[in-house]
């Protein structure tokens, strides 16, 4: 299928941004210039581009340095580049380009860079000396000539913002081996194509040929044999990749489609080839490769790397020229390619024709058959395009929520008001007081900033997060106030009670046994056991017998009412907590667990009472007011549902599993009218339509 | 409590939730008979399975003594992410997260609203 071999020819060809390890370039490049750090987020360091040949000029504004790897590495290159750097920007600088730094200035956008190491005076270069030198850590290439190499590619990409043509330039030897020469022609030559996407054919083969001459490029450059130096292994790997078509290869191909419609998405060319910079590492690289390269077979070189070149070329072309937001993808989808680029696809997309040029039309047309047929339901072809746009936005709103928490590890807000705050723990404290969790956590998270022992600050900031309808962070939180206090009962109870919200019963088990272990009064009670050998049947007994010792501790009824949750003997855990109300009832989240425990076991009408006390104590209690909406969806009740949503979301509009419940009953009240303010998050809008 | 998945927790929900008005409106409007082959990590490993009958409104553990209407694999998290409404089932399905056996106009019949939610102590 021409799609098929489209993609996977232009993979094993010199396609730059591709992530797929079938494209030597990518292990060439990264592993003899030195690629970015692979744990960077897109929110990733402009600077870290800087090493590599298609060094994007994507400068985001808001990155956050505060993650940069380099700066060992930045000490150990303070010495060298500077008799090179100032030669080359000499021979930059006289050559005139005035518009080109004009360029520069314009892509440097971003102010927050690493101080820099060097003594530049030139005010206009000054931003990019510090890019320059905010390297990323690959110490097996190092010197100034990757630095030259980079700063020329950077100008030749910037020369199409400022719209000033690239001019040659002649620079110093680079030292450019057979292969990154090639590595580089070609890579470019895909490149401009698709910066220059707008202007003529002579003009983009004028500018390449003006960076290829610049780098003394032969633009009809072979490899040849001999391999020198240390890269001589990648080379050899590169060579043979040249050859080697190797039309099978899932992952990396689909990732390099991957790669490339994610750049779309932030509609910055050198975006994408920075962002695949960025995440690949040239370990990640040459490994990956090395593996497909023993799936690959091998084919005449020459004739094989120029069908590729094409392909890869109008592939780019095609998808550079669709706008398209259908044609997005967030991470983690190299499986969705995979089918994608076997199946599926809206036979109306633009680009979707463009490839029936390419013989796409079998499956295109067998689609479309499905979908008349219904495959997909009535409105099937719309309904499935929504459907997956949202899909996109909810994963990856989704991802960047579960890749901190779901690992227990916390994530921190953003432009905290409370930083430099003299005494935040105080201050959030107050505020929690008050009910204004959401401020709460920002004030309490700034005392952990500042006390990172804190383990009050941890504890509290844990069990905002739980009232406040957010188990992952409160298990986060909590485990670093265990961490500073390991035996303090609050924290190891609320550890229980997060764990089993979450369905992780053994962990649950295991902080409830150790809430009995620490007790002053009952651990005598808890032989020292292995948390695996925890039995729900002896330590409730363990509980009971607690119970017995000491009637009127709630505490133990709380315990011994969270542990018959997990254990789904609800009519006990329901008479647990009323004792424990009885002893104290004024306890908001006593009745919040009170009633969650009836709503699970389907007494639903019993629940919004509990909840409903629980709000009367509380008034800003978001779990409870989820809950609600909880009870009511259960119920069939989805209006009033919808309601309490929007309620707690009011509250805190974080609450990501109160916005798919909000989704879910919009739509069984048949009001799909307002889906798309769903998904924009829009509160204002179904807050008018959804009162309380 | 035999299982460790905690899709089980959810099955059991499920399960009470029939005895419900709500429940029994489910096998009215559906009323065809769904099999998950649930694993806890990677599809098709060390499943559990069970049984969502909506035709007499009851969940069981076990291969389906019968032809099911749909038969679902999916991965525990993936399972929890569909019922909670945070992952398209189509759209799991096409990226191979989820596989399908059976009727697919039976297959889209089997979306998060089916299921109730989980309260939270």
């Amino acid at each position: 299928m021409a799609m098929r071999d489209l993609v996977t020819g232009g993979a094993a060809c010199a396609v730059p941004g591709s992530s797929s390890s079938s494209n030597p370039f990518g292990a060439l490049a990264n592993a003899i210039l030195g690629s970015s750090s692979k744990t960077q987020e897109l929110k990733g360091l402009p600077g870290s581009a800087v090493n590599v040949p298609e060094a994007s000029s994507d400068y985001r504004p808001a990155a956050p340095l505060t993650t940069i790897p380099g700066s060992e590495y930045e000490s150990q290159q303070d010495q060298r580049p500077d008799a090179r750097t100032s030669e080359f920007l000499h021979g930059f600088h006289s050559t005139d380009h005035g518009g080109l730094a004009e360029a520069w200035d314009e892509i440097h956008r971003s102010p927050v860079f690493p101080p820099a190491q060097f003594r530049e005076n030139e005010a206009h270069f000054e931003e990019f000396e510090r890019v320059y030198n905010a390297n990323p850590l690959q110490p097996t290439w190092d010197g100034p000539p990757q630095r030259v190499l980079s700063s020329v590619l950077h100008s030749f990409l910037g020369s199409d913002q400022a719209g000033v043509p690239f001019r040659p330039t002649a620079l110093p030897v680079l030292g450019l081996s057979e292969g990154d020469k090639q590595c580089i022609r070609d890579r470019s030559c895909i490149m401009a194509r698709h910066i220059f996407a707008d202007k003529s054919e002579e003009y983009i083969q004028s500018q390449v040929n003006a960076l290829l001459h610049s780098l003394d490029i032969d633009s009809n450059h072979q490899i040849r044999g001999s391999m020198h130096g240390p890269h001589s292994e990648l080379e050899g790997y590169w060579n043979e990749s040249q050859g080697a078509m190797i039309p099978r290869m899932p992952n990396p191909v689909d990732g390099w489609i991957t790669e490339f419609s994610q750049q779309r998405e932030n509609d910055n060319p050198a975006a994408w080839a920075n962002s695949f910079e960025q995440m690949h590492g040239a370990n990640g690289w040459a490994s990956e490769f090395e593996q497909d390269l023993k799936m690959g077979h091998m084919r005449d070189a020459n004739l094989a790397n120029l069908a590729a070149m094409e392909q890869s070329r109008m592939l780019a072309q095609t998808l550079g020229q669709n706008r398209d937001p259908k044609f997005q993808l967030s991470r983690g989808t190299d499986n969705w390619v995979h089918e994608f680029s076997k199946e599926h696809q809206r036979p109306d997309e633009k680009w979707v024709d463009e490839f029936s040029k390419l013989n796409m039309n079998d499956w295109v047309e067998e689609f479309g058959q499905q979908v008349s047929e219904g495959a997909f339901g009535e409105s099937s072809a719309d309904v499935w395009a929504d459907d997956y746009d949202k899909y996109l936005d909810d994963q990856l709103r989704a991802s960047k929520q579960r890749s901190g928490a779901s690992r227990g590890v916390y994530v921190f807000s953003d432009m905290n008001p409370y930083v430099g705050h003299p005494n935040p723990l105080k201050e959030g404290q107050e505020l929690f007081r008050k009910g204004l969790l959401s401020e709460a956590v920002l004030a309490l998270e700034a005392e952990v900033l500042k006390n990172p022992d804190n383990a009050e600050g941890w504890r509290l900031l844990g069990i905002t997060h739980a009232e406040n309808d957010d188990d992952q962070q409160a298990i986060a939180a909590m485990m670093r106030a265990q961490e500073a206090d390991p035996s303090n009962l609050e924290v190891l109870l609320a550890l229980g009670v997060s764990h089993t919200n979450e369905l992780e019963q053994a962990e649950a088990l295991k902080y409830l046994y150790r809430w009995l272990q620490n007790h002053p009064k009952y651990g005598s009670l808890a032989p020292v056991q292995q948390a695996d050998s925890l039995y729900y049947a002896d330590v409730a007994r363990l509980f009971n017998e607690a119970a017995q010792m000491s009637p009127e501790d709630a505490d133990v009824h709380v315990v011994l009412g969270v542990l018959y949750n997990l254990s789904r003997e609800y009519d006990k855990a329901i008479a647990a907590f009323q004792e424990a109300l009885k002893i104290k009832p004024r306890d908001y989240s006593l009745w919040n667990k009170l009633g969650a425990t009836q709503a699970n076991s389907v007494q639903s009408a019993d629940a919004i009472l509990a909840y409903q006390q629980a709000l009367d104590l509380k008034p800003n209690y978001v779990r409870a007011w989820a809950n609600m909406g909880i009870s009511y969806a259960n119920q069939g009740l989805y209006e009033d549902s919808i309601r309490y949503y929007v309620r707690a979301l009011a509250m805190n509009p974080k609450a990501e599993n109160a916005w798919q419940y909000l989704r879910i009953s919009l739509s069984c009240a048949s009001r799909n009218d307002l889906f798309a303010a769903c998904d924009s998050r829009n509160l204002d809008v179904l807050q008018k339509e959804f009162p309380l | 409590m035999a299982s460790s998945l905690k899709s089980a927790a959810l099955l059991e929900q499920m399960k009470l939730h029939f005895a419900t008005e709500e429940g029994k409106k489910l096998t009215k409007k559906i009323g065809l008979v769904y099999q998950l082959n649930i694993a806890p990590k990677k599809l098709g490993v060390d499943e559990e399975i069970y049984v969502v009958d909506l035709k007499e409104g009851k969940v069981t553990k076990g291969p389906y003594d019968g032809k099911p209407d749909a038969t679902f694999s999916f991965t525990d998290s993936d399972f929890l992410a569909m019922a909670s409404g945070k992952l398209n089932p189509q759209m799991a399905f096409l990226r191979g997260a989820i596989k399908i056996k059976g009727s697919i106009s039976a297959a889209q019949k089997f979306t998060p609203d089916i299921f109730p939610k989980p309260s939270k102590l």
